[in-house]
C-alpha cells in the first residue's frame, strides 16, 4: 500500500529527518536522554504530526482536536520536535533540555507545553488515559480520534492489558495504537528480557483489530492510520516495526544507546549522517 | 431520636441530585456500583454510568482521560483498591495532570471489619496527602456526606472522599455551614478539644457529651477536610484550650493527628499538648465492626477514658 504521493512522502521524510536532528540537539544541550527510541518512533510521530493529526497549533484546547499520548514518555524528545515544528513553541526552547526547570523535561510536562496531551513517562499510564479521552469524546459525540504511541518493552506493564481490556469491551472504534516496536528494551533484547510474542495475537485476543507493518514506511504509517478503524466496532492498532536508534548508523539496533550520554566525536559523527541525510534529501 | 443512614446510600443520593442538575458528572464502576450506593444513577443514568470490571488501576488512568474532555467522573469502590492500589495513577494520571475527577473510598477505615487487613483501609488518607494539589474529604454525618458531594461538583480538581459502610447518625442539621478546608465547631468548650474525621466522628461526639455530663467542657471539631486542613481552627484551639485529642478511624502515621501534629510540631510559643488516638502500627485483626473498634480504643467510652487519662482529671458523673 503507499497511500501517499512523493512529495507527501517526500515531505514527512524532511520533518522526520528534522526531528531527528532535533532530538541531537536536546541531547547536546543536556548531555544525554533516551535517544533510542525517541529515533525509533520519529517516522511514527512525524506522520503523525504532518499528515494524520486533526489539529491546530494555534488552538492547542480546542475540543475537537485529535489527541496523541506518547504512553512511552521517555520518547519525549521526538514529541517535542514534532511539536515544535508544527509551531507549538519557539524551537530555542528544545535548547534548555536538561536545564532546571525547562519546559522540555526528560518526561513531558502538559502544564508545561502546548500540545502535550498527558504527563506521561511512569509506563503503563497512557493507553488508559487516552481510553479514557476516546471514551469521553465519544459519548460527546466529537469526530476526534485519539492515538497512542507506545514501546514495546513497556507492554509488559499489566495495566496496559486493563486498559486494552475496557478499550475493546467499551467499543473504542476512535482509538488508534502504534507500537513503536524495535525489539529492544533498556537492558537487552524485549524477546529475552519479558516475552510478549506474539504480539498481534495476543492484541487481537483483547478484542482489537491489529495490522503489523513497517514503522518506518510513511505510506503504510499514514495509510493504516486513515483506513482506522479497521474494523467498526472495535480500536485498532498497528504494530510497527522499527529500529532503534534509526538515522545513527553507528547506534541502529544496538541496546547501548537505549539512554545515550555521547562523547564528543559520537555527537560529531551523528550530526554529520544527519547533515549528510539533509543534503540528500534537497538533491532528492 | 437519632436517624442513623447508610453513608453510602446517601453518597449516592447526592450524586444522583447531583447529576440531574449537572449533566457532566459520570459515574464508573469496578463491579461494585451497587455497593457503592450508585444503583439509583446506573438506573436513572445508564448512558453515564461506565461499567469497567475490577481493573482499578485502569480505572483511574480512564477516568483522568474522561476528565480531559470536560466530564467529571466519580468513581467509587472499596478504598484501598481506590488509593493503595491504584496509588500511583492515582499521583500521575489525577494528581500531577490535575485532573477534575472525584474518586470515593467506601468501607473505609475498619468497616471491613471480618474481612480483615486487606480490605480495611487505615493508610489511605495517609498515602493520599502525600500528592500535592489532591483535596481530602473525610465527612463524618449523613449531611456531611451529602454536602461533601455537592463540594466535589463545585470544586475543580482531583478529590478523595472517604466514607464508611456502616449505617451513622445525623449530628448536623441540614443548613450548617460545609466549606472544604474548614473544620466545623460542633461543641464550644475550654476544658480539652476534640478533633475527629470521617467514620470515628459520632463516636467522638458521643463522647464529648459524656464528658460534658461529667462537666468536662470539651469542644469538638468535626475536621471533615484533611487535605487543605484548617491550620487556623487547630491554632486556635491549641491556644484556648489545654489539651488537644484527635480521633480517627485511620492508622496514626499519616491520617488527622498527624495533619495536626505537623501544624502544633511548627507552632511557636506554649500551647496545647496533643493525643492521637487511632490505630498504630499494625495490620488491624478481623472481628464484628464494635469490636475490632474497641480493639483500638475507638469506641466513646474509650474516647471518654483517654481524654480523662490524657487531661489529668476525672470526674463522677454528676
Amino acid at each position: 500500500m503507499n497511500a501517499l504521493r512523493p512529495e507527501e512522502t517526500a515531505t514527512l521524510e524532511a520533518a522526520a529527518l528534522r526531528i531527528r536532528q532535533d532530538i541531537l540537539r536536546m541531547v547536546r544541550a543536556g548531555g544525554a536522554g533516551h535517544v533510542g527510541g525517541a529515533m525509533s518512533c520519529a517516522d511514527i510521530m512525524a506522520a503523525h504530526y504532518f499528515s494524520i493529526l486533526r489539529i491546530d497549533p494555534a488552538k492547542p484546547n480546542w475540543p475537537d482536536r485529535d489527541r496523541l499520548i506518547l504512553s512511552a514518555g521517555h520518547k519525549c524528545m521526538a514529541l517535542y520536535a514534532a511539536l515544535r515544528q508544527r509551531g507549538y513553541f519557539d524551537e530555542s526552547i528544545l535548547d534548555t533540555y536538561g536545564a532546571l526547570k525547562s519546559r522540555v523535561p526528560g518526561h513531558p510536562v502538559m502544564q508545561k507545553l502546548p500540545g502535550v496531551e498527558a504527563n506521561t513517562g511512569a509506563l503503563g499510564h497512557g493507553l488508559s488515559i487516552a481510553g479514557g479521552m476516546a471514551m469521553g469524546l465519544k459519548l460527546k459525540k466529537s469526530p476526534a480520534k485519539v492515538y497512542v504511541v507506545m514501546g514495546d518493552g513497556e507492554l509488559a506493564e499489566g495495566s496496559n492489558w486493563e486498559a486494552a481490556a475496557a478499550a475493546s469491551h467499551h467499543k473504542l472504534d476512535n482509538l488508534l495504537v502504534f507500537v513503536d516496536c524495535n525489539g529492544l528494551q533498556l537492558s537487552g533484547p524485549t524477546a529475552d528480557i519479558m516475552n510478549y510474542s506474539p504480539l498481534a495475537a495476543k492484541w487481537a485476543a483483547f478484542g482489537w483489530s491489529v495490522r503489523t507493518i513497517d514503522g518506518h514506511d510513511f505510506g503504510q504509517i499514514v495509510g493504516n492510520a486513515r483506513e482506522a478503524p479497521f474494523e467498526a466496532g472495535k480500536p485498532s492498532i498497528v504494530i510497527a516495526n522499527t529500529v532503534k536508534a534509526k538515522g545513527i548508523s553507528f547506534a541502529e539496533a544496538k541496546v547501548d544507546y537505549h539512554y545515550w550520554k555521547p562523547k564528543a566525536d559520537e555527537m560529531a559523527r551523528a550530526v554529520a549522517e544527519l547533515e549528510a541525510a539533509a543534503v540528500e534529501g534537497l538533491k532528492a | 431520636m437519632r436517624e442513623f443512614k447508610d453513608p453510602r446510600v446517601g453518597f449516592g443520593n447526592a450524586l444522583l441530585a447531583a447529576a440531574q442538575k449537572d449533566d457532566r458528572i459520570l459515574a464508573l464502576s469496578a463491579d461494585s456500583s451497587g455497593s457503592s450506593g450508585m444503583t439509583p444513577f446506573r438506573k436513572q443514568f445508564p448512558d453515564r454510568h461506565i461499567e469497567f470490571g475490577i481493573m482499578e488501576q485502569g480505572i483511574v488512568g480512564y477516568a483522568s482521560g474522561l476528565a480531559t474532555t470536560g466530564w467529571i467522573p466519580f468513581f467509587s469502590a472499596i478504598a484501598p483498591f481506590v488509593t493503595a492500589r491504584p496509588f500511583e495513577m492515582f499521583r500521575n494520571d489525577l494528581g500531577y495532570m490535575n485532573q477534575n475527577v472525584k474518586v470515593v473510598g467506601r468501607n473505609a477505615g475498619l468497616t471491613y471489619s471480618d474481612l480483615g487487613a486487606t480490605h480495611q483501609s487505615l493508610d489511605d488518607v495517609a498515602i493520599l496527602r502525600t500528592i500535592p494539589g489532591v483535596t481530602i474529604v473525610c465527612p463524618g454525618d449523613p449531611v456531611e456526606i451529602e454536602r461533601a458531594v455537592q463540594a466535589a461538583v463545585v470544586h475543580q480538581g482531583p478529590m478523595y472522599i472517604r466514607i464508611g459502610a456502616p449505617s451513622i447518625p445525623v449530628l448536623h442539621p441540614a443548613d450548617v455551614e460545609f466549606k472544604l478546608g474548614k473544620g466545623i465547631v460542633m461543641m464550644e468548650g475550654s476544658d480539652v478539644t476534640i478533633i475527629a474525621t470521617g467514620t470515628a466522628l459520632w463516636r467522638a461526639y458521643d463522647a464529648a457529651e459524656i464528658l460534658r455530663s461529667k462537666g468536662i467542657k470539651a469542644r469538638l471539631i468535626s475536621m471533615h477536610t484533611i487535605k487543605p486542613i484548617d491550620r487556623e481552627l487547630i491554632c486556635a484551639a491549641a491556644l484556648e484550650t489545654p489539651a488537644i485529642v484527635t480521633v480517627e478511624e485511620h492508622y496514626l502515621v499519616g491520617g488527622l493527628g498527624s495533619a495536626v501534629a505537623d501544624i502544633l510540631g511548627c507552632m511557636p510559643g506554649p500551647h496545647a499538648p496533643l493525643k492521637m488516638i487511632g490505630v498504630d502500627d499494625q495490620y488491624a485483626s478481623n472481628g464484628p465492626y464494635d469490636e475490632l473498634l474497641g480493639l483500638y480504643g475507638l469506641l466513646a467510652e474509650q474516647i471518654v477514658s483517654t481524654v480523662e487519662g490524657f487531661i489529668g482529671r476525672k470526674m463522677p458523673r454528676s
